[in-house]
């Protein structure tokens, strides 16, 4: 399973962009990582792990802006493409549960 | 939930940052990063590996097993976590006073497992196994009558082909380097459950040598092992005589953790299947249960 995370949050004031901080810093140390700006993505093993990081998402959320949270299954996620300009690029793979580097 | 397993095998730079793990690649200068929380399993294999103590310390603390490997890539160490568990003193304490009838009767347990596990292992690869399943019949309280033993004498006889004349020696030839690091792997992989269920890996059930610091993660693999001879056995049928280890047969070595089990009627990764036993043996020793679950062939 993928989560996704798509937000807008305001960053008028030194304040908001403080909670935009705090809340991009926790995102990243839940193990998300930047697909583009403003949109997290994260792998998880199994339904129930997902649950978890849902439910960790929903409690660092920053006081003010727009958020978005979407869960879809690996099958999904897998079909996404990717282009920088014209030029397609590869995809995020799926974690392995073995990986050798 | 199914922990990953990363292995190095190639010069890297392992440091932590926003409690992820960040690999600096040396050859491609490659940075990848994964959440420390969904590692079970690291083994490095490789003299130019840098890795950072807080990292170290980090790893423990989500009780990652850490395993270290020697110039001949066998694995030669394990670094596990001193606090699993948030009850760990009192099931310490629970495990340190468990009668002597409780602890036999669980080595009577395992060593049925055990043996039923080889005699299947057997059936699988069509050799006669009815001599094994007469012996778990056997198997009184604290296995008085060695029935483990001569289940292991008749299961080594006959399991690999007659032209590699195997003999199960720790420092003998092949394929006996190929079952050391699976064992190696299983055993990380039963040492870090115990200390997630709280228990002491150090004091078994029927292992008892001085020397030896995971006697109880040495006991509770027993009805695991023939699930390593099952992968070796495949190694042996598709290469023979030439057994060296390459990284083809790691990769096969260290799929052990991801493969499916029964318990219980239900298929389950052996990884998730390990939890389960050391927590039913938690159980046994806080005396709310008498059995411990172990996995059947699949």
């Amino acid at each position: 399973m993928w989560i996704l995370v798509f937000f807008d949050l305001p960053t008028e004031t030194k304040k908001d962009r403080k909670n935009y901080a705090i809340f991009r810093k926790l995102m990243l140390a839940d193990g998300f990582q930047m697909f583009q700006f403003s949109m997290y993505i994260r792998h998880c093993s199994s339904r129930e792990n997902m649950e978890v990081h849902l439910q960790r998402v929903k409690k660092i959320l920053p006081p003010k802006g727009h958020i978005g949270i979407m869960a879809i299954t690996d099958k999904q996620f897998g079909q996404i493409e990717v282009f920088y300009g014209r030029e397609q690029v590869n995809a995020p793979s799926t974690i392995q549960q073995l990986e050798l580097f | 939930m199914i922990k990953r397993t990363l292995y190095f095998g190639n010069p890297a730079y392992l440091k932590t940052k926003n409690e992820q793990l960040i690999i600096e690649k040396q050859d491609t200068g490659e940075i990848i990063s994964t959440p420390i929380e969904d590692i079970g399993i690291l083994i490095l294999d490789h003299q130019q590996i840098t890795l950072t103590q807080y990292l170290l310390a980090k790893l423990l603390e989500n009780n990652v097993a850490v395993i270290t490997c020697d110039p001949t890539h066998h694995p030669a160490g394990l670094f596990y976590c001193l606090d699993g568990h948030t009850l760990q003193s009192q099931k310490h304490q629970r495990q340190i006073e468990a009668s002597v009838p409780l602890k036999k009767q669980l080595w009577q347990q395992t060593v049925v497992a055990k043996i039923k596990n080889q005699a299947e292992l057997l059936k699988q690869q069509r050799i006669e196994n009815k001599y094994l399943l007469k012996l778990c019949d056997l198997v009184r309280s604290g296995d008085p009558d060695n029935c483990e033993a001569k289940a292991a004498i008749y299961y080594w006889k006959h399991l690999f082909p007659d032209f590699l004349q195997f003999t199960r020696d720790r420092n003998g030839p092949p394929p006996n380097n190929l079952l050391n690091y699976g064992y190696t792997i299983l055993r990380a992989l039963v040492a870090r459950s115990l200390t997630a269920s709280g228990l002491l890996p150090t004091l078994g059930i029927h292992h008892r040598n001085q020397y030896n610091n995971f006697c109880l993660a040495d006991d509770i693999m027993e009805p695991y092992r023939p699930f390593v001879d099952a992968v070796v056995c495949h190694i042996v049928m598709m290469n023979g005589k030439f057994l060296d280890m390459t990284p083809s047969m790691k990769k096969q070595l260290l799929s052990i953790p991801a493969m499916d089990v029964k318990m219980e009627d239900q298929k389950s990764p052996l990884m998730n299947a390990v939890q389960r036993t050391t927590a039913s043996l938690a159980k046994c020793f806080e005396g709310s249960s008498r059995k411990i679950l172990y996995p059947t062939f699949c």
